[in-house]
């Protein structure tokens, strides 16, 4: 319980060496080191922040992209199918046109095929009838009727128009050949004569030399030429005729 | 004198100092606190290891206390507080080993730790407010009212020291009768009852002297902010 004064100063001294010991080499080292991990956390706190504050800034921006990338690919999208319908209307269009004047080139051609095949067999049927007609008159053909038809002849040279009538005479007139005159049978010489009297009658003065041939393809009646005049008066050319003209009414 | 000499554990003498058992465990203990920090302390790392991690959680702890009760000077105040808890921790627990007492249960060790307490106290009131101003608190709220603070502050320093020396002392000397008494059948819990004894003791003394510390730089805070408020 005593006091020892030696031992209460050393005391003292010793503990302020302690102190002092410890500040330098123990509190100080310690307190650094947890100060220099408290910044050092700090700093990657810090650091931590910054990037977080940039990912979330580019998770923003990514998202803006994202959102603008949408939109563009809803805009292509609608402006593609605008495309595809306006390219697919324009297609159907032009098949619908295609398809219609193929439609249209088939009728005509139908139509051309059933024309031809119409007038083929109106050909077929004029031709038979002509054959027909050539084979009945044929048939009925003789002497008679070549002699009706020569009275035919004269009768018509007595009434042609007047026009023709001058065009025969100045042809008669200035012609020097003879005028052919066929006949499917043999002319009597009262019916030369007769004929050589019409056209001396028609030319006012004597006729050119008649020419008499016989053509049996004639069937019966004549044909007369004089110069490029040419008088048909017979079945052949009136057949023909006949066959010519339904022709050119079917064309 | 012989037989306080033998109470004190006088082993050796250097001229006018008596070189006491008490001085002899306290230099033991300042050597081994020493050594231990500076091979401890030497290496220090950003990634601790178990041994750095220890050191720190101490420090940390010494810190926290001290920041709650002064968090301004936490750092100034820091080295003294924290050498009282660590010296104090040893010191109270040096007498668990066998043929060593405690430097604690002398009272002029327990004195000179609290006249140490006492200077610190005034010091760190000096430091922080200047002489002037830290005197000047002794005459608030009124001159009349200085004796009794010197009275208080004579009377808290002795009760520190006889705290802790009473109770160190009076701890060991129970031990010693029990262990008269009852032989070795109550030790371990005697020495259990010692070491929460010393942790307690230390952990008082510390911050008994924190609080004085704290007191004297605070209240002349406290009159400063009541005078800048007038």
């Amino acid at each position: 319980m005593e006091l020892n004064w030696s031992t209460f100063i050393l005391e003292i001294i010793n503990f302020l060496i302690l102190v002092w010991f410890l500040k330098h080499f123990f509190y100080r080292p310690i307190l650094g080191v947890i100060e220099r991990r408290r910044s050092t956390i700090q700093q990657t706190l810090e650091e931590a922040k910054t990037i977080r504050s940039k990912a979330e800034a580019m998770e923003q921006q990514y998202q803006n992209r994202l959102r603008e990338w949408e939109k563009e690919k809803a805009a292509a999208l609608e402006k593609l199918h605008r495309e595809l319908n306006a390219e697919q209307e324009r297609q159907v269009a032009a098949l619908r046109n295609s398809l219609e004047a193929e439609r249209e080139r088939a009728q005509v051609l139908l139509e051309r095929n059933q024309n031809q095949a119409r007038r083929k067999d109106q050909e077929a049927a004029l031709e038979r009838t002509v054959r027909f007609a050539s084979q009945l008159l044929s048939r009925l053909a003789g002497p008679e009727l070549e002699a009706k038809l020569v009275a035919l002849v004269l009768e018509d040279l007595t009434t042609l128009p007047l026009e023709q009538q001058e065009n025969l005479r100045e042809t008669l007139t200035n012609t020097t050949e003879p005028i052919k005159v066929a006949s499917a049978y043999p002319l009597e010489e009262s019916k030369r004569q007769t004929l050589q009297a019409a056209f001396h009658r028609l030319a006012g003065k004597n006729p050119n030399v008649l020419d008499f041939r016989q053509d049996p393809e004639l069937i019966a009646g004549l044909r007369i030429s004089i110069g490029p005049w040419v008088l048909r008066a017979n079945l052949q050319d009136e057949l023909s005729y006949f066959a010519e003209a339904i022709h050119g009414r079917l064309e | 004198m012989e037989g306080s000499a033998m109470l004190n554990g006088v082993q050796w003498q250097i001229g006018p100092l008596i070189i006491t058992e008490t001085v002899n465990t306290t230099w033991g203990l300042m050597i081994a606190l020493a050594l231990t920090v500076v091979l401890t302390s030497r290496n220090l790392q950003l990634d601790p290891g178990p041994l750095q991690t220890a050191l720190e959680g101490i420090v940390s702890v010494f810190e926290k206390s001290v920041h709650g009760v002064l968090p301004q000077y936490t750092r100034e105040v820091l080295p003294f507080i924290g050498t009282l808890w660590l010296f104090l921790l040893l010191a109270n627990l040096s007498s668990l080993i066998p043929g060593l007492h405690a430097p604690t249960r002398d009272l002029s060790a327990t004195s000179a730790l609290a006249f140490l307490v006492f200077l610190s106290v005034h010091w760190y009131g000096i430091r922080t407010q200047g002489l002037r101003n830290y005197l000047h608190h002794y005459l608030s709220p009124n001159p009349i009212l200085l004796p009794f603070h010197i009275i208080g502050e004579i009377t808290r320093t002795v009760a520190l020291a006889v705290r802790l020396f009473g109770n160190m002392m009076s701890l060991e000397m129970a031990a010693l009768l029990i262990l008269l008494v009852a032989g070795f059948l109550v030790p371990i819990p005697i020495l259990m009852l010692h070491i929460i004894e010393a942790l307690v003791q230390t952990y008082i003394f510390g911050m008994l002297a924190l609080v004085y510390i704290a007191g004297g730089i605070q209240s002349q805070q406290m009159r400063q902010k009541k005078n800048r408020r007038n």
